[in-house]
């Protein structure tokens, strides 16, 4: 299994403040080194690696992760807690996990 | 369910120009247990629209806890008159007990709304979703400044699932303004809560949603004390930026 975090640089060039959050947490739960590969999706160069991995799986947020399995079966995880509990078998809190959910989709603010 | 994400896209980019009946008949057709979420606003004509396609259909709404007298008397409305069951999925009370404890009553004013949100609305309504296949939402694109401009008509749900492993989400009046879904109420003479005859246009809990004036983005009636269009994890190539 291969893990690869897509990182994104935000148009003006500022980090992304979710993905900082969470290379915080991976590294402070000593799970980044579970991690095989970072790459960076700069909104401002198509061309970069995570912009064209985002495009080519059909992502449209990051940060997101990419999980290829053996036989090449890849499987792409855009809710970070999601990710930690089903890849890296780390307990998580429903509170940790809906507080992810409701920052990552304003569209559920008229639900 | 054998529905692919393939699929999914492809009722997408299909029904992108047909009615919200369209989209609707589609949704109830294909999926079988599939549910209209219903917050007890405009979103009534969903309801209205389903019962003229379909005899039995689900319809659930999230109890906050925190809405209006009217919308409440508006949910007991809706029932009879359909003759529809509406379940209310209700906030997990030892999270609810925690979170006044801790914040007391209306911390959204000083914080944000989203960790109240968090517990009263998204937690129930995950509880919900875990048990379809399907829900039918009242999005549209229309409805907020810079989060809602890619609300497609169906989708393959990122941040719920199903039993299955995959939830689909269809939103039919994604396409629909404010003014047509109006125009389709008064056409079909559709109930509507009657706090919109007071000025509200957008109606959520009391204490996050408060009355406009005309001309007034319906947006302004939510959450007014925080930036309307924050947005931060969407991925946008700049050469697509319109």
């Amino acid at each position: 299994m291969k893990i690869t975090l897509v990182k994104k640089i935000k148009a003006d060039g500022s980090p992304c403040q979710k993905c900082r959050d969470i290379s915080d947490r991976l590294e402070a739960s000593d799970q980044m080194k579970l991690i095989h590969q970072v790459i960076i999706a700069d909104e401002a160069n198509p061309a970069s690696p995570g912009m064209l991995l985002a495009s080519e799986l059909s992502v449209n947020r990051a940060p997101f992760f990419v999980v290829e399995h053996e036989g090449g079966r890849r499987e792409v995880y855009t809710v970070y807690f999601k990710f930690v509990k089903e890849i890296l078998n780390q307990i998580t809190s429903e509170e940790e996990e809906l507080a992810e959910i409701m920052h990552d989709n304003p569209d559920l603010d008229y639900i | 369910m054998s529905i692919t994400e393939n699929d999914v896209n492809q009722w997408a980019s299909d029904y992108k120009d047909k009615s919200p009946q369209d989209i609707l008949t589609l949704a109830l057709e294909a999926v079988d247990n599939i549910a209209i979420s219903f917050s007890g606003a405009e979103d009534v004509v969903l309801v209205d629209m389903a019962s003229k396609i379909k005899k039995d259909f689900q319809v659930f709404t999230l109890d906050t806890g925190r809405l209006h007298p009217e919308t409440y008397r508006f949910l007991d409305q809706i029932r009879e008159k359909y003759g529809v069951q509406i379940e209310a999925m209700y906030p997990n009370a030892d999270q609810i007990e925690k979170f006044i404890k801790e914040k007391g009553y209306f911390s959204f004013y000083q914080d944000d709304h989203k960790e109240c949100c968090s517990v009263r609305k998204i937690g129930p309504l995950r509880r919900k979703l875990e048990t379809l296949d399907g829900w039918i939402t009242g999005q549209r694109k229309d409805q907020s400044p810079g989060t809602r401009t890619n609300v497609p008509v169906a989708q393959v749900d990122a941040a719920f699932a199903g039993p299955s492993g995959q939830l689909l989400k269809f939103n039919p009046l994604a396409n629909w303004s404010s003014e047509q879904v109006w125009a389709y109420i008064r056409a079909n003479d559709v109930p509507y809560n009657d706090l919109h005859e007071q000025g509200f246009i957008s109606i959520g809990c009391e204490p996050c949603t408060r009355p406009i004036l005309p001309n007034q983005h319906e947006r302004e009636g939510r959450w007014w004390w925080e930036e309307a269009t924050a947005k931060e994890c969407g991925l946008h190539a700049e050469t697509n930026k319109s």
